[in-house]
């Protein structure tokens, strides 16, 4: 193909779509609403680095109109200075997983309804709040590039949050559930979600704090996902490696953790975080990260595998009409082959921790933290008082060392990951693991 | 905006009451990777918003493609029609008084990509004073213009610029950011890179600390952290109502140290939230949240005011260019006797990973420390390599030791540095 001169290389990400939301407070529609989108993203390589236009409300026009677009992007990255190269990477689209009930079929009216189910499921006494979400996004995505490429998809991802908070003499705790998924509405007979959110609130009234520091925690399979996430993918991330902002720069064929352990980055996994294409039009593809306790594969997009190989490409992802970068899809760590009875008995004095509020890495210092929303203590191998407020921080490189059992009952749950100001959904799995030594913080006095 | 009218008046036939946000703006940034600019990029975003308001059905919708305003309004009237009907006393009527606001507006501010280069090249001179690596950095400049109409005659416009830079350096394994944002061309970059660079370098060969009740000074980058976590929610009177505020029942009771005083201070100048009405069309007051340690008031938007009987504080603020509306507020303040808080010897902590993980309802967290150092006689000593700060943000502010003489803004807060005694730390 000819490019226009002072171009390298191009391509367009148009994506337009709708978005359904419907929230309901304390059995209130507060609002329940479509909203939509049309928004396309230019990236154009110049001679040294890239110029990119943000275009809502894309049109696409005459050859003529592209090429102007083209000139006003070559023009921005007149001021960069790096000489950026993309690596060759395979083009392929797999196919987006069938729907079994398309969101798009049912009206809006009937959402409601089964929303306002699940809310009310939640109303337990002592419960003073309760607050659904649903949330409907489809995305029809369309992506061309200067070698030829052209893919489109479409992906609908649907799902709702339910908020349950209990009180007691001052005493405000909460319980969450939530369901995502790209496998079609996921609403119909979900009322035990808002019946657990309720429960969980007011066990966490008598649940007590813990006094920090280092103890054996045994991780339930979304909490461990988190870990995974937070301890390893980041810092496995191409961009962050190239800036010299990760901890696992260099390291590849290094023993960084237990043998037991095999953490993946799985964008063509059916999960929330699929992608059918990266954001780059390149193949995605199953990326061991850690193998076996070995460091052995980055996660890139086309210009970090250039810069630093050691990796695989088609981790590159991005909000409608932004600029790509490398991100997670699906990350995990593999199934080991005990069970979570035999990992409890052998952690025999500890804390089980549950669920996730979250957690943030700094990749280059090597440091990471992350809360459960509940958890047990464990007593002579036996799960006893229910403890809550229970954060984890750690070292990524000793901690790796540290997960001495993994189980064999991996589960993946949905989420949404933030980065340099964008946020994608992905899903974190992982079995029960046994993490020694876990630093764990806790106001609780002795 | 001809378009805009049309919109009211088809909108006026069909509901008792339209309103429309609509916001244009343009926004040119780059980043750096190392030490070069590895992206510019240059974007043109536009939002519209529309309520629509039926029999106390408050509907909305929104899309950032104006000329399908029509689509946007009948979605608006649809989703009203399935919104449970609430009391409503109608959208704000014109005022007298200026009908554009320009208090966040510097006509010298250029949206131009050399104008970025050149804040990135300032923040990497000012980085070499200090032995690190700048890992990556970024530079953004930004213009606004922003309609707000409605069928009872409110035709308002207001005009927004933004500069914003932020780099992160990496020293050995010890990471340092910093940032700095205005609506002027006020900012000083050169120092954002300088502190950057220090914190990396200063924060290498930290050693760890036992386990133990400590005195903390937070940095406003780590209060500013923990209070949008946890505190701010707890103001906004739909949080209040709802059941979701650990300060709903204490309405004139002591919750701070006497000593002090949150506030909002909507026309601050050169406030990075400053305005003259909120996002409905309010005009915006000073919100005494807490006077002398006792709470006296909560933030309310029209729906929420309209609901439970109060007035709207003129809190409502648009979320994101497409947003609807939310309860929030404009230039959150903690004030009170400043002294100098950095004499005797304490943990000084600049950022904290993991503040979003903090229990929103009960205030608990427990949160890693970043860039935290010993010190004492206002001088940065020794750095702490690692460790957990575990506390309750509602509880640590009965403690309160201290505020610093210098305050900063952070987005729409504007804190000191806080001293808190008692606080927990678990060690290595």
């Amino acid at each position: 193909m000819n490019l226009p001169s002072g171009v390298r290389y191009y391509d367009l990400r148009q994506v337009t779509g709708q978005t359904t939301l419907i929230d309901i407070d304390n059995g209130v529609v507060e609002s329940a609403g479509i909203s939509f989108f049309n928004t396309a993203l230019l990236r154009v390589l110049g001679p040294h680095g890239w110029g990119i236009l943000e275009i809502d409300n894309f049109e696409p026009g005459s050859k003529q109109k592209i090429n102007g677009l083209i000139q006003s992007a070559v023009r921005l990255a007149a001021i960069t200075q790096q000489d950026v190269r993309l690596a060759d990477a395979p083009h392929r689209a797999l196919a987006v997983p069938r729907m079994q009930e398309d969101p798009k079929n049912i009206d809006l009216e009937e959402k409601t309804r089964l929303l306002s189910a699940v809310e009310t499921a939640a109303k337990l006494p002592g419960i003073v709040n309760r607050r659904a979400n649903y949330i409907e996004r489809i995305e029809q995505v369309r992506f061309s590039d200067s070698s030829d490429t052209e893919f489109s998809h479409q992906i609908c991802r649907s799902g709702f949050n339910m908020l349950a908070v209990a009180s007691r003499n001052g005493n405000v705790q909460m319980g969450y559930e939530r369901m995502h998924s790209i496998h079609g509405f996921n609403l119909r007979h979900k009322e035990e979600y808002g019946k657990k959110a309720a429960e969980r609130a007011l066990a966490l009234l008598d649940a007590k704090h813990i006094k920090g520091g280092r103890m054996r925690a045994v991780l339930d399979p979304e909490l461990a996902g988190v870990f995974a996430h937070e301890a390893v993918g980041h810092a496995s991330e191409g961009d962050l490696v190239q800036e010299g902002n990760s901890i696992l720069a260099g390291r590849t064929g290094v023993k960084i953790g237990n043998e037991q352990l095999t953490i993946v980055d799985d964008p063509s996994l059916p999960e929330f975080g699929f992608e059918p294409f990266d954001a780059e039009g390149v193949a995605v593809q199953r990326t061991e990260i850690i193998r076996n306790g070995i460091m052995n594969s980055y996660l890139h997009n086309r210009e970090t595998l250039a810069a630093i190989g050691e990796g695989i490409p088609g981790h590159a992802r991005a909000m409608p009409g932004e600029p790509p970068f490398v991100r997670m899809s699906n990350t995990f760590i593999e199934n080991g082959e005990v069970s979570f009875s035999e990992i409890i008995e052998v952690c025999k004095t500890g804390i089980l921790l549950k669920g996730s509020r979250g957690g943030q890495v700094d990749p280059g210092r090597g440091i990471f933290q992350f809360n459960a929303e509940y958890g047990y203590m464990i007593d002579n191998g036996e799960c006893t008082e229910m403890i809550r407020d229970v954060s984890l921080s750690g070292e990524i490189l000793s901690t790796l060392h540290d997960i001495t059992l993994c189980g064999n009952d991996r589960a993946m749950h949905p989420g949404y990951c933030g980065k340099g100001g964008q946020s994608v959904p992905v899903s974190d799995g992982a079995p029960h693991i046994l993490l020694e030594n876990a630093l764990v913080g806790g106001r609780g006095l002795d | 905006m001809a378009w805009i009218e049309q919109l009211l008046k088809e909108g006026a036939k069909r509901v008792d009451e339209i309103e429309v946000f609509y916001a244009k703006s343009t926004t040119v940034s780059a980043n750096l990777k190392r030490r070069k600019v590895n992206l510019a990029v240059a974007s043109d975003d536009c939002g519209l918003a529309v309520r629509t308001i039926r029999d106390g059905r408050i509907g909305s919708s929104n899309t950032n493609s104006p000329e399908r305003w029509r689509e946007c309004l009948k979605a608006a009237i649809a989703s009203g029609d399935l919104a449970t009907p609430q009391s409503w006393k109608g959208l704000p009527r014109p005022a007298t008084g200026p009908a554009t606001d320009t208090l966040c507006f510097d006509p010298a501010l250029a949206v131009e990509p050399e104008n970025a280069s050149q804040l990135l090249t300032a923040m990497m001179e000012g980085s070499e004073e200090h032995p690190a690596d700048i890992t990556s950095g970024s530079a953004t400049l930004s213009s606004t213009l922003i309609t707000l109409a409605n069928n009872a005659g409110l035709y308002l416009t207001s005009r927004h610029t933004g500069v914003s830079v932020s780099l992160e350096a990496i020293s050995g394994q010890s990471t340092g950011s910093e940032f700095a944002q205005s609506c002027f061309m006020d900012i000083d970059p050169r120092s954002v890179g300088e502190r950057a660079a220090f914190f990396a370098s200063h924060s290498v060969g930290g050693q760890d600390i036992p386990s133990g009740i400590y005195d903390v000074i937070l940095s406003p980058i780590a209060y500013a952290e923990l209070l949008s976590a946890v505190y701010i929610p707890a103001l906004s009177g739909r949080n209040v109502h709802a059941g979701r505020s650990r300060l709903a029942t204490l309405l004139n009771e002591q919750v701070l140290d006497a000593r002090f005083s949150v506030y909002d201070n909507p026309l601050l100048a050169k406030g990075l939230g400053s305005a003259l009405w909120d996002g409905e069309g309010v005009p915006t007051r000073r919100i005494d949240f807490i006077r002398d340690g006792v709470l006296k008031e909560f933030a309310y938007d029209l729906r929420t005011a309209y609901r439970y009987g109060k007035t709207s504080t003129g809190s409502a603020i648009r979320a994101g260019a497409t947003g609807g509306t939310a309860i929030g507020h404009h230039n959150l303040i903690v004030d009170g006797p400043r002294t100098d808080i950095t004499k005797d010897r304490a943990i000084y902590i600049h950022s904290v990973i993991g503040a979003h993980t903090a229990n929103p309802m009960s205030g608990d967290f427990s949160v890693e420390m970043s860039n935290a150092f010993w010190m004492e006689d206002g001088s940065f000593c020794e750095p702490i390599r690692s460790a957990m700060l575990a506390g309750n943000v509602f509880d640590m502010h009965a403690s309160v030791a201290g505020l610093s003489r210098e305050v900063r803004q952070i987005g729409s807060l504007v804190l000191p540095s806080i001293r808190l005694s008692g606080l927990r730390v678990i060690g290595k």
